[in-house]
């Protein structure tokens, strides 16, 4: 089965890491620009960071079959934070041009504070105006409430809903988001926020239509692999083979293909793990093989 | 990486006429992005992530061309690379603006850039950018830098980079195992202080069990060091086609600069030419055999 792995930060995971989920056949990952788990204190290192997920990150995920995207965008957190807010702000435009960057995100709300909701409303203009769905961090103290404010947000801004993928839902915010028009994500932790046999009673429950699925594996105690155990979870309770590879592959894949630069085909092949012969489908060798004369 | 443009040497960058017929379909996007950034050229970070998608990536199509002072190989060139060259070209983007995009580009953007080297004068950027592509390992970048074209040759008999990032430049071929023929007359820059840096090289290799940049020997050849001549011949006698073949390449251009070896290198390949079981090799010891 193929995985379309919609939010994990391999930036802080390991070559294993890679090997494990090519493996475990995730075709690509989607990697939301994040919070690095301390505060930056200049828009360099923003811009650092950025292009390691055009760049290096992108390279090292094609050495394993791995193709890579991401999205651009301030993290709530660090919204909050007068040193870069503004200055990450005006960087944005030039990063989500690139041609990985399929979204805006993560954006949302983490404190739920009155500058988190600003910068929010920014970034759903700066989507808007990059023609980009995007993608909404919840906050994970006070969820509920997080989750209202947060469909406020996007309704005052009149964002289409359905370019929308609220994340890090639970049982109870589905009940808020399932009639929305907006896609639920759900980050499967190996303790908290989520965990595969409460996925599998959701997807029981509602099904999976706009449900995707996710490790947000990072820094922290998570597992890259949660998507692969869910999927056996699914399917070891009765869920039908194609119905779980549409929430693992095909849903993901349709909520990015949103922006206009992902589509099915392009993951048709694995990335190529031989840049000499093909990049992206594009060969620039012409056939020619080095090792040979 | 100071080495500043020789002077007086030609730099004519093609014409924008020139890549604008080359464009096909992607002529009037290119016009209408260029009509944007001639209104408002700080546009061009925002607009040039977008070419591969906006224009597509298929190969221009035509074989090897002059163009202007370059000649490369548009079969290796696509669309893409031709509109990014039209454009920086066109609005006569400064060295400031280009090391910005490169600095801050993607995978493909940088790529892009490289491409348009070839078609914009050689000089300060030549020199930066090629630099870029020598710190990286990243194989798409080196090719686009490097290959399809005779830019590194160009740039080298310019004096657009010192002789040491020159040697490394060509180093990095045999690094990453590139084909050298792909750097149209990049040969012709063979020296015996490359060959020391290739010889040491596949030393180091092979004490790792690892095989050989095959051009060396060609290099050897042209331009011998010590050692080189050994290198040579032992390679007649090695297991592998490849290898061999060559080996017997590297000879033939050793015979040709050097009278004195010519002698030793026919007795050698006298006797090893009756073991030898592939044809095409075969062939070239007995080239080797005629003194």
């Amino acid at each position: 089965m193929l995985i379309f792995e919609p939010h994990i930060h391999m930036f802080s995971r390991i070559t294993d890491d890679y090997e494990q989920l090519s493996l475990a056949g995730v075709r690509a990952v989607l990697e939301p620009a994040f919070w690095l788990g301390q505060n930056r204190t200049s828009v360099g290192t923003f811009i650092d960071y950025f292009e390691t997920l055009i760049g290096w990150e992108r390279h090292r995920a094609q050495q394993f079959g791995i193709h890579h995207f991401c999205t651009m965008g301030l993290n709530p957190r660090e919204a909050n934070d007068d040193r870069v807010n503004k200055d990450v702000l005006a960087v944005l435009p030039r990063y989500c041009e690139k041609d990985s960057c399929i979204g805006v995100g993560e954006i949302g709300l983490d404190d739920q504070t009155k500058t988190e909701e600003k910068f929010m409303s920014e970034q759903l203009e700066l989507a808007r105006n990059h023609d980009l769905p995007v993608l909404v961090h919840t906050p994970h103290r006070d969820k509920m409430k997080g989750f209202e404010r947060c469909i406020a947000i996007v309704r005052e801004a009149n964002f289409p809903m359905e370019r929308v993928l609220l994340d890090h839902g639970n049982e109870e915010t589905i009940k808020l988001t399932r009639d929305l028009g907006c896609w639920s994500g759900f980050s499967i932790y190996p303790n908290t926020k989520m965990d595969p046999a409460r996925m599998v009673s959701i997807v029981l429950e509602y099904g999976i239509e706009r449900f995707v699925i996710n490790s947000a594996a990072d820094w922290g105690v998570s597992d890259p692999m949660m998507v692969p155990r869910t999927c056996v979870k699914l399917e070891q309770a009765g869920v039908p083979r194609e119905k779980v590879e549409q929430l693992v592959w095909k849903n993901p894949i349709d909520f990015f293909a949103q922006s206009g630069r992902l589509n099915a085909e392009m993951l048709a092949q694995p990335a190529s793990a031989n840049l000499r012969e093909t990049f992206e489908g594009n060969s620039v060798l012409r056939g020619q093989d080095p090792d040979k004369l | 990486m100071t080495a500043a443009p020789a002077a007086g040497m030609v730099r004519r960058p093609m014409s924008k006429s020139e890549t604008h017929d080359l464009l096909g379909p992607a002529a009037a996007l290119a016009d209408e992005l260029l009509h944007e950034l001639q209104k408002d050229r700080t546009r061009l970070p925002v607009l040039f992530p977008g070419l591969p998608r906006r224009t597509g990536k298929n190969a221009i199509g035509g074989g090897v061309r002059k163009i202007g002072d370059a000649t490369v190989d548009l079969d290796a060139f696509r669309t893409c690379d031709l509109v990014a060259a039209h454009l920086v070209a066109s609005i006569d983007a400064t060295e400031a603006e280009l090391v910005d995009l490169f600095s801050h580009g993607d995978l493909e953007e940088r790529a892009m850039l490289l491409r348009s080297l070839n078609f914009l004068p050689l000089g300060g950027i030549t020199n930066n950018l090629l630099g870029e592509a020598l710190r990286t390992n990243v194989v798409l970048h080196l090719e686009a830098a490097m290959c399809d074209s005779d830019l590194l040759a160009r740039t080298i008999a310019a004096g657009a980079v010192d002789a040491d990032t020159a040697n490394r430049l060509l180093l990095k071929f045999a690094f990453i195992d590139m084909d050298l023929t792909r750097a149209f007359g990049a040969e012709s820059h063979a020296s015996e202080t490359l060959s020391t840096m290739l010889q040491d090289l596949a030393t180091e290799r092979e004490a790792a069990g690892r095989s050989v940049w095959r051009h060396t020997y060609r290099m050897l050849g042209l331009a011998p060091c010590a050692g080189a001549f050994a290198r040579l011949l032992g390679g007649l006698e090695h297991g592998d086609d490849g290898v061999r073949q060559a080996a017997a390449d590297g000879l033939l251009a050793l015979r040709a600069s050097d009278s004195d070896a010519a002698t030793l290198i026919a007795q050698f390949a006298r006797e090893r030419s009756p073991r030898e079981p592939r044809a095409a090799i075969k062939k070239q010891l007995e080239q080797l055999a005629t003194n």
